[in-house]
This record gives structure tokens, sequence and C-alpha cells, in this order.
């Protein structure tokens, strides 16, 4: 009898506490006051902006542009090829053997449509002079490239079908090679020779091209291929085969389009005319509270345009150095040096764009880094002739300003 | 017999959470006046027997009078009501772990472990509103807090004549703890968090007397005086506030920024609780017994700059309680009269130290024990009803169900001659 009370009580008593013992523990509401840990936000003006130009930065574009397009002169393309190949990793010394007797090379593109629509004629340069560096794809430009230490022309091309089934068809530009032209890849004598080629249209055409650059993120990159045949004795030689280098950069060399009023006067960015802009937030002394961290420190632009637009993304870094806010002005080079550790991309939404520069306004509260104020860049990724203007600070309604919002322990 | 019990033992032991507060926020959390589930039931602070027939589990002085060497844990689970909160809040812990062995009937010792206060937080603000340049931002903010100081204390009982007894302790506290605040800003949180550990030690002198014993009625007295012997220092580790975008509560390689910083810090001198109690009892021939306890406890450290979600600490506190006890007898046929009953009733209040605001408590309690087995086993289970509340603010209900298990066994107790 004792007993079993015992375990029975024993028994409730755990099964009880153990049940409690399960249940949620929820938060207790409570009052704010007392409380640590607050939001606190800020203001701050913009009160310097101002648009520039600088030579079109084309070299992270996904297309490679010939021919003419609203104003825009796409002169031509400068396309450098991996040292190895996509398979095997054969480097060019490879056919320096005397066994290996290369056949051809043909360098291809892949046109943006997959229908020709032209009969233009594009021709092919290369650079047998220029040592083991011909152009830099970040930036060399229509004012600072020189075309004429190119080669003669070394083969032309037209567009061509090339069935991939009987649904899809891929239209590329294919220049066939002389083999004579891989004797200055394989050359030892220069320690990492340039694999450069110019392409052209052969005439001034007012249509244009778009093919697919290196730096496109679905496509087909720019491809040289080598032929060859390797012999096994005097008597016995292998089938053609090949080896394939792609393209690791490239660029097209374009004249821009004519800067209209519109984008001197506004806060303009646009890659293929080259326009970029500047503002200084007049963030005074203000000093961020130790140990606080900034939610957003968002610089807002509204865009001067009502229209809707196809996704557009602007690029903003802090820069390094004043900027001159007296006047517009194109410049042989861009002359405002960004600090890359604050790099920003931000995407227009319903015609505002919020630049969160909260890294650099945090290094900017905590003194660490001095406020030179900010450079706005259209994104590579943006259709390069397209060109988004924003209200400066003279608009009375829509100027720019800096909004921060941060939390203090 | 221990180890056929270890199972049980083990389970009362599973949960290690206690009842959050919010007023276990200031500083180091509420202290814990209350131990063993027998001294629970009575709602006494361990100075009176409650347990046996002149023996406190929670009192060194009284350990003589134990029959048997004890193995004994006591678990609490506590709801916690805020206001007019509509759910309630669970917490629940072991209250303490204690072995006890008595020598001869004159001297003992004992070992155990107990939490020394009570630091458990969980609490939210409503959400906050406000304009910002046209636009709303909407926040709210949480906080936790856990973990604390416990007490390894190891005492000893000695004889002073055949009417008084003295039991002196020795506690190393130690421990860590975690508080948490969060600011929550468009699902967003951020976070910081700090983390402390703790050592120091006290000591405690108790004391138990008899002074009546007439036919019908003994009067007992036992007074215990606690000191300090080191003040509580400690590391705290203080890490800046993230963002933590992913919300998985501890900082990563997602979150902002990149890196932060941990300010580790040496803090000295953060916690000295002294404390004075007395108490009396009065045991009538029918074994029911009638007592008062009175403590006065202060906290006389001298360093405030350690973190805690509220910037105050508890300075001190003082209790007021009585209640009556009636003991079972081991030996009785029937098993009704091997139930010991307790009641108790209760007040404590608490100061805290910056803003001088008290914090009332007050409970009445119930308990009872079943002895077990010949060697003096003991189930005991307490009941606490009260409030705790601070003028003007937050007013808690609370409820506590306790359950202690004692093991007895024959160690080191005069044998009877064959």
């Amino acid at each position: 009898m004792n007993i079993n009370i015992l375990n029975t009580t024993l028994g409730v008593c755990l099964v009880g506490l153990l049940v409690l013992s399960a249940c949620e523990e929820a938060a207790i509401p409570v009052g704010v006051d007392n409380t640590p840990i607050t939001l606190d936000t800020i203001s701050f003006p913009v009160v310097k902006a101002i648009a520039y130009q600088s030579p079109p930065e084309m070299g992270r574009t996904e297309y490679l542009y010939f021919g003419k397009q609203d104003g825009f002169d796409f002169q031509y393309n400068l396309i450098k090829f991996d040292s190895t190949s996509v398979t095997a990793n054969t480097p060019f010394s490879y056919f320096n053997d005397s066994l290996i007797v290369v056949d051809s090379l043909r360098l291809s593109l892949r046109f943006d449509k997959d229908s020709i629509t032209s009969d233009a004629e594009f021709q092919l340069r290369y650079f047998p002079s220029g040592g083991d560096s011909v152009f830099n794809e970040l930036e060399s430009n229509y004012l600072n490239f020189n075309q004429a230490i190119a080669s003669e022309i070394i083969s032309t091309a037209q567009m061509e079908a090339d069935s991939i089934d009987t649904n899809k068809t891929e239209v590329y530009l294919n220049f066939t090679l002389d083999s004579s032209i891989v004797n200055a890849f394989r050359d030892t004598s220069v320690l990492e020779y340039n694999r450069s080629f110019l392409v052209e249209l052969a005439n001034e055409s007012s249509e244009s091209f778009y093919f697919h650059s290196t730096d496109i993120q679905a496509g087909i990159k720019p491809e040289l291929t080598v032929f060859y045949r390797q012999f096994l004795s005097d008597t016995v030689v292998l089938d053609t085969t090949s080896r394939s280098y792609l393209a690791v950069a490239d660029i097209s060399i374009i004249t821009p389009a004519p800067i209209s009023f519109e984008d001197s006067t506004t806060l303009s960015v646009s890659i293929g005319k080259g326009l970029k802009s500047i503002v200084f937030v007049d963030m005074g002394d203000w000093t961020l509270p130790s140990k606080s961290i900034v939610s957003s420190a968002q610089i807002i632009f509204n865009r001067v345009e009502s229209d809707s637009i196809a996704q557009f993304k602007v690029i903003s870094h802090p820069m390094t150095s004043e900027g001159i806010y007296e006047r517009f002005t194109s410049f042989m080079d861009d002359p405002y040096d960004e600090d890359l550790n604050f790099f920003t991309s931000t995407a227009l939404i319903d015609n505002v764009l919020k630049i969160n520069h909260r890294k650099a306004a945090t290094e900017i509260g905590h003194k660490n880094f001095t406020n030179f104020g900010f450079k706005l860049q259209s994104s590579f990724n943006n259709d390069p002739f397209t060109t988004v203007q924003f209200y400066g600070i003279n608009n009375t309604d829509s100027y720019p300003v800096m909004r921060v919002i941060y939390v203090l322990p | 017999m221990f180890s056929r019990n270890r199972t049980i033992i083990s389970l009362l032991l599973l949960g290690v959470l206690n009842a959050q507060s919010v007023f276990n926020a200031y500083g180091l959390g509420l202290s814990k006046s209350t131990h063993h589930t027998a001294s629970a039931g009575a709602g006494s602070i361990g100075l009176v027997p409650t347990f046996h027939p002149g023996v406190s589990f929670d009192n060194p002085a009284t350990w003589p009078g134990l029959q048997f060497t004890y193995v004994s844990g006591s678990y609490s689970n506590r709801s916690i009501e805020i206001g007019s909160q509509v759910s309630s809040n669970y917490g629940n812990g072991f209250d303490k772990i204690q072995f006890v062995i008595p020598i001869q009937n004159r001297f003992a010792i004992g070992l155990s472990l107990k939490p020394v206060n009570d630091h458990n937080a969980y609490f939210k603000t409503d959400s906050t509103r406000m304009s910002f340049q046209g636009r709303d931002l909407t926040f709210n903010k949480e906080f936790r807090s856990g973990g604390g100081i416990l007490a390894g204390s190891f005492g000893f009982a000695i004889p002073m004549n055949d009417r008084m007894g003295l039991g002196l302790s020795f506690d190393k506290l130690f421990g860590s703890s975690r508080d948490e605040e969060s600011l929550i800003l468009n699902s967003i949180h951020y976070r910081l968090f700090n983390i402390k550990t703790y050592s120091g030690s006290v000591f405690n002198i108790n004391y138990a007397g008899k002074f009546y014993d007439a036919k019908n009625v003994m009067v007992t007295g036992y007074a215990r005086i606690s000191m300090t012997s080191e003040p509580v220092s400690g590391t705290q580790y203080q890490f800046d506030l993230f963002e933590d975008i992913n919300d998985n509560y501890s900082f990563d390689t997602d979150d902002y920024p990149a890196t932060i910083d941990v300010d580790t810090i040496k803090v000295s001198n953060i916690y000295a609780p002294s404390s004075f109690s007395l108490g009396l009892n009065a045991e009538f021939n029918n074994d029911l017994n009638i007592f008062g306890e009175f403590q006065l406890w202060n906290d006389q450290a001298t360093n405030g700059k350690y973190t805690s979600i509220y910037k105050d600490q508890i300075g001190s506190k003082s209790h007021v309680g009585g209640g009556l006890v009636k003991f079972g007898k081991m030996g009785a046929r029937s098993w009704q009269d091997r139930i010991t009953m307790r009641f108790g009733i209760f007040k404590e209040s608490y100061l805290l130290k910056n803003s001088g605001r008290k914090i009332n408590e007050n409970g009445i309690t119930v308990g009872f024990g079943f002895k077990f087995a010949a060697t003096g086993n003991q189930l005991d289970v307490a009941y606490r009803t009260g409030a705790r509340f601070m003028t003007n603010d937050y007013k808690e209900s609370i409820q506590e169900f306790t359950i202690g298990l004692s093991l007895g066994d024959i160690w080191f107790l005069r044998r009877r001659e064959k």
C-alpha cells in the first residue's frame, strides 16, 4: 500500500515537472523606458554636386560593339586570348615542337542575334610588334589607344550561320588565319606575348552589330582555335586536331555621342558617354557614437525622367580627393579616384535611387576616413548607351539628401 | 539504495532554467532566499527546522540532528504572470544538491551546490514608431539574460555544549552569465552580447541553541551571519553591436560589420553579500512547530561598473516570515502519520542601489514531506503562490512548485551493539 502511494506520488510529481518544463518561455512585454540600446537618426544635406565626362570605359560591357548607334561611333574592338587552351591547358609554346604542324587558326565571335541581318564585312589585325601588352581593358579608350600599332589586315570575314539543330541557329563571325600567325604567339623571345587582335568593320556602316564579349553572363565568349597535326614519325601522322583559347580581355573602343544640355546640368551617369557625377554631403563634424552601428546611410536621388526604365544600377564609391564642382567638365582621364573598399551597387526603383553608404558613413563618423564626397557611375551591367539623369541640388523638391539611421548600445 | 534512485535524481536535474523575471535584469538579479524543498514548503530562509525535528538542511548547525547520511536534491518549476498578461512564463531548474553526513549525533559535514542568484530574464518592448523625414520607422527591443552565480559549499557542524551547536560553511562562488540586448528594425536584429564569469567566496557562521525546554514546549533559536570572504570578481566580455543579418543569434561572416571587437574587462568587487539572520522556533509536544524568521541582506560590492540590462542593482534585502510545521514520524504505522505538513507566509523587500526603488515580494507556501523506507528517505513537495512588484511598475504573480528527494543511508553512525 505504502509503496503504491509513494510510486504514485513520485510519478505525478515527475510528470508534472516535466510537463511544465516543456512549456514555452515567452517574452515578457515591458515599456521602452529606461531600456538600453536605442535608435537615432540624422540627415545631412548634399551641398555640392556636378556631373562630368571622361572617356567611356567599355572594358566590362557584355558586348563588343561595331558600327554606329544614336550618335555613338563604335570604332573597333580589341581582344586578348588566354595563354593556355581550355582543354589540356596547352600553351602556345607547345606548337614549337618540330613534330607539330599548325594548319590554320580560327577566331570566332558570337553574334547577338540568331539570324544574319547584314552582309557587312569585318577585318582582323594583330599586334606582332606589340610586345607583352597592347591594351588595358579598364583604361584603354578612343583618346589613349593608338590603332596604328596594329598589323596589316590578316583576315576578313562575314557573319555566317551555324545550325546547332533543326530548331536553333547561331550566327558567328569566323576569321580564318594563316598558320604563320601562330609564330608570333609561340615566340619565346617575348616572355608573355600579347595574344591580342583588333577587329573592325571593313567599311563604315550606319548599322550597329553586337557580339558577345568575355564579360557576358550567359553567352559564348570570343574564341581562338588552333588546328594542327602531330607527326609520330616521318611517315605516320595523326588526324587534324585542335586546341581552343578563350578571350580573357576585350574592349570596344568607341567615340561617345554628343553631350546634351540636360546631361551637363543634371547629375547624369552613362557608360557610353562617359558621364559620371560627384556629390559632396556636408557631414560637418558629425561623430558616430562609439560602438554604434549604422543601419543605413542612404544618399537619395530622384530621377529627372518619369518614364519607366529597365533595371538600371548605379555604382558608387567615396572619393579619395577633393572634387571640383564649379561647372561640367570633360576630362581626358577620370580625375577622381575612389576607395574600392566601399563599393556599392544600387538599383533604381520607382525612379528613386537610394545608395546605402553605411560603411563609408561609419568610417567617416569614426573619423577614420575623410569625407571628400561620393562618385556615381553607371553599372557595367547596364545598357552602356542609356543615360540616366538625377536632380541636382538646385531642384527645390527633389534635391539629393543623405539620411542616416543608426543604433546605439 | 543510492544507485537505485540515481535515475530519479538525474531526471530531477534535467532543467537548468529558472523562471524569468523582469527584476532579474537588475544587476546580477534577485538573490535566492530558499534552496531546499523542505524550507520552501514553510516559506523559510532555512534557519529553522523544516526537514526533520530539529533539522534544516540549509542550516549546518542543525545537521547533527540527522539520523542518517543524506543525499538530497531539490528541483523547482515556476510560472510567472506579468500584470494582465494572458499567458504565463515558465522556468525550471535545480535549487540544491546536497550531501550531508552526521557523525555520532554531535558533528556533521556536508557538501552542496546551489544557485545564488536568479538572472534569468526575457522581455521585449512594445513597438515604437518614429517618422524620419517622411519615412516611418518601427522598432522594438528584446532583452535576455541567463546564467548566474552558483555556490559550491562545504560545511560542518560542531557542538558548543549540550544545548548549542555551531555550523560553519564556506561557499565558493563561481559561474557565468550572458545577457543579450537587441533592437529589431524592419525585422533585422541589431544585437550585442555580454558574457561574464564570476569567482568569489562567502563564509557563514550558523548557530542553533535550545533556549527553553519544558514539558509541553521547547523553544529553540537560530542565527546566521554571512560575510564575504572574497568579493566576486570576474571577466566581462563585451561584444560590439552587430547586425544579425541571418538572425542566427551569433556573429558570423554573413553579418554586418565584417568584424566586431570584443572588449575583455577584468572586474572586481562586483558582488559582496553579507547577511544577518535570526529565527525562533517553538516546538510543542504534539510535534507542531511555530517559527518566525528575520533576515537582513546587503550587497557591499563597491564596483557597479559591470553590464546588466537595467543599469541598477539589488543593494539590499529584508525578509520577515513565519509559519507552522508538523513533523511526521518515521516509524509510524499509518502512512498519514509519516507526513510532515508545512505552512508559511513571508514578505521580502529588495532595495535598488542607485534609484532607491523598492521591489516587494510576498508569498504563502504550503508543503508536505513523506517519509519512507527504514533509512529516513523523504519526498518533499512545496507549493508557493505570491506576488512581486515595484510601486507604479511591473507586478508579477508567482506560482512555484518544488519537489525534493532526500535519500538516507547509514554512515558514521553509532551502531547498536549486538
